[in-house]
């Protein structure tokens, strides 16, 4: 059974020969979003841009992981990945809300000021924290659990390009030159989560300060890891470091390559084509 | 090393091809209704939306209806299942919304999703990098790829249609 439902900003596939398994894993996706999403008032992540540089806001122990990995990202990239000045751009190019009670944040804000402890989140100073950059993988991830708890031994969740596919067979995907969505290579993914991030405007917890962005040589890059996760947070590293994110790509067991304005494949980490 | 059997990273033929994949269908009708009202009998009431009622669906939800054909079905529960096409600058959507019998939106679900690019793969350049490299498995054209990784797609306009379902039932059913 392959059922597609419009979640988190985009649309959600989910292929399962259990029908009970796609619900589940669907729930688990809604569960994801309705925690995650700065766009809505009463999200979990909506609180804490709301009141946590007041006092510490308790989260679920969904969040508190995605922070967590965030922030293990935000210290292995120095700073490259951070949703603190990526949602603090996003409020200011009103790609997020503003919501009741909500401060601006302090333009100095960055992921040092965010503070995890016992599932309490504290900023120390106002800040907005936007996790389009890794809840959307990790919502993948939640599902292949959610899919697996409920029995599935195969199946694959696409949330518009950030996916995973579980279990003894292999899924053919196409990976898709964004502009013109043309399939340029094609992939055999078996138990290994793939993402994409192309270089479009938006909050996408990247942040470009500083930084010499590839995006003039590349239209897109794709990350192949374990967990829906890193790969989706790392498309964002590999986009903004280029060659200089293979120590990292390694480390997270993960290989990448890039599609090219003139359509080439640039393969990045030595890994890359360890096909 | 396991690796190995994880990823293959093979190109397609270089010759054009149609990407077949950008046309899926998820559901059947009757499907999406099973999985949106199970074990409920749903009972169909189509009509022809008025001139007044577009423009007061339109005036509340910012977006006109490409059909003034409403396919709506009632359900045992009082609860609605609507639905609707909606087309984007490259995207051609059919889905279904379930509403609740307290005229809350319960569930969203696609029924079919065409994309409207051309598919051809036609790039000699980058192909030629993968000459000589470790790509064990031979050439293939597959026809039936279904899964595409790109640039994320926004759910926009289906997030659009899902307002003006819930203003046609508010406008329209409601009333009925």
């Amino acid at each position: 059974m392959r059922r597609c439902r419009p979640l988190l900003g985009t649309y959600v596939e989910i292929d399962c020969k259990s029908a009970d398994a796609v619900a589940a894993g669907f729930a688990a996706i809604e569960r994801i979003h309705t925690m995650m999403s700065a766009h809505a008032q009463s999200s979990e992540i909506s609180n804490v841009n709301r009141f946590a540089h007041l006092a510490p806001v308790a989260v679920s122990d969904d969040t508190a992981k995605v922070l967590r990995r965030a922030l293990d990202w935000s210290r292995a990239s120095n700073g490259v990945f951070d949703i603190a000045r990526a949602g603090g751009r996003a409020l200011t190019n009103g790609d997020l809300p503003r919501h009741d009670g909500q401060p601006f944040p302090d333009p100095g804000a960055d992921w040092t000021v965010i503070q995890l402890d016992a599932g309490a989140v504290s900023l120390a100073t106002k800040a907005c924290l936007d996790l389009g950059g890794i809840a959307k993988g990790y919502a993948v991830d939640a599902a292949v659990d959610a899919m697996r708890a409920q029995g599935a031994d195969a199946g694959l969740v696409n949330a518009g390009g950030d996916m995973r596919g579980f279990g003894p067979r292999t899924w053919r995907v196409a990976v898709a030159e964004p502009w013109t969505r043309r399939g340029l290579v094609e992939l055999d993914l078996a138990d290994h989560a793939l993402a994409t991030s192309a270089g479009l405007r938006g909050s996408d917890g990247l942040s470009f300060a500083h930084l010499d962005v590839c995006g003039d040589e590349w239209r897109s890059v794709t990350v192949c890891a374990p967990c829906a996760c890193d790969a989706d947070a790392l498309t964002k590293i590999v986009w903004a470091l280029g060659h200089r994110s293979s120590g990292l790509l390694a480390a997270a067991g993960s290989h990448a390559f890039a599609i090219g304005v003139q359509g080439s494949i640039e393969p990045i980490g030595s890994e890359a084509l360890a096909a | 090393m396991h690796r190995r059997t994880l990823v293959k990273i093979l190109p397609f033929a270089a010759l054009a091809i149609a990407v077949p994949g950008n046309a899926t269908v998820y559901l059947t009708v009757e499907q999406a209704q099973s999985v949106m009202f199970p074990h409920q009998r749903l009972t169909p009431v189509f009509r022809e939306l008025q001139a007044a009622e577009i423009e007061a669906i339109k005036k509340a939800s910012g977006t006109a209806p490409l059909s003034k054909q409403l396919q709506a079905w009632r359900a045992q529960d009082g609860g609605w299942f609507i639905l609707d096409r909606v087309v984007g600058k490259h995207e051609f959507i059919t889905y279904a919304v379930a509403i609740t019998p307290q005229g809350t939106v319960r569930d969203v679900e696609i029924l079919d999703y065409r994309e409207t690019y051309g598919g051809e793969v036609r790039n000699p350049n980058w192909r030629q990098q993968f000459v000589g490299k470790r790509f064990g498995a031979p050439l293939q054209i597959d026809k039936d790829i279904k899964n595409i990784s790109g640039a994320t797609l926004s759910s926009r306009h289906v997030t659009d249609g899902v307002r003006r379902l819930l203003a046609t039932y508010q406008l329209v059913l409601a009333r009925a």
